[in-house]
């Protein structure tokens, strides 16, 4: 059986999302299981209307995936979700912090509201990576 | 009788065409292909190596002037 991927996403860079939702999305459409656990500025690209007025922030390959309509993160991660199992967790502490509240994150993304602790006991016998 | 049904991925960015093909695999009955156009390069790698992967069929592949066809039969459900 193929290892678990275990994400933890704390980037608010679109270039590191990007990555993140590719590896994540392409692992669980090949039978893999993979979570991911959104914390740190990462938050605010999960936001419905994102505090800081835009998505995602980025340097110049940024700035070329939106020209060239590279697949959007989200999307990507909506597709891994139905076509794979995958799982999202938002981090209970960046909640905290933001005071960003559950209802303004984009929905039926997210599957639970959990703690580092929480996802990091779940990840013992994952493959773990950090964006 | 197999059926095929053509999905032009041309112009999509990677992982855009094996997206595509695996929606694509879910509205197909079993034994049906899906024949994949595309001109991202890594698909010629990526979408072989998950068709194995998933349990499905390579049909065929064929790199073509400007893009690849890349068929694939629907084996498991």
């Amino acid at each position: 059986m193929t290892k678990p991927l275990s994400i933890i996403l704390c980037s608010e860079e679109h270039e590191k999302i990007q990555m993140a939702a590719m590896t994540a999305t392409i692992a669980a459409v090949s039978e893999r299981e993979v979570s991911i656990f959104v914390s740190m500025g990462a938050i605010f690209s999960f936001c419905i209307e994102s505090p800081k007025g835009h998505r995602f922030s980025g340097g110049t390959f940024s700035k070329f995936m939106l020209e060239k309509n590279a697949p959007d993160a989200l999307d990507l991660l909506k597709q891994g979700k139905e076509f794979g199992k995958l799982s999202l967790y938002v981090c209970s502490m960046a909640l905290d912090i933001t005071g960003i509240n559950e209802a303004a994150l984009i929905p039926n993304l997210f599957d639970e509201v959990i703690g580092l602790t929480k996802f990091l006991a779940d990840s013992e016998d994952s493959q773990l990576t950090v964006f | 009788m197999t059926k095929r049904t053509k999905i032009d991925a041309r112009g999509a960015h990677c992982p855009g065409p094996l997206m595509e093909l695996i929606a694509g695999l879910r509205l197909v009955e079993k034994g049906d292909e899906i024949e994949i156009l595309s001109n991202d390069k890594g698909s010629l790698k990526d979408i072989p190596v998950w068709v194995q992967k998933a349990g499905h069929a390579l049909a065929n592949i064929e790199e073509l002037r400007e893009y690849y066809s890349i068929v694939v039969e629907k084996v498991k459900t």
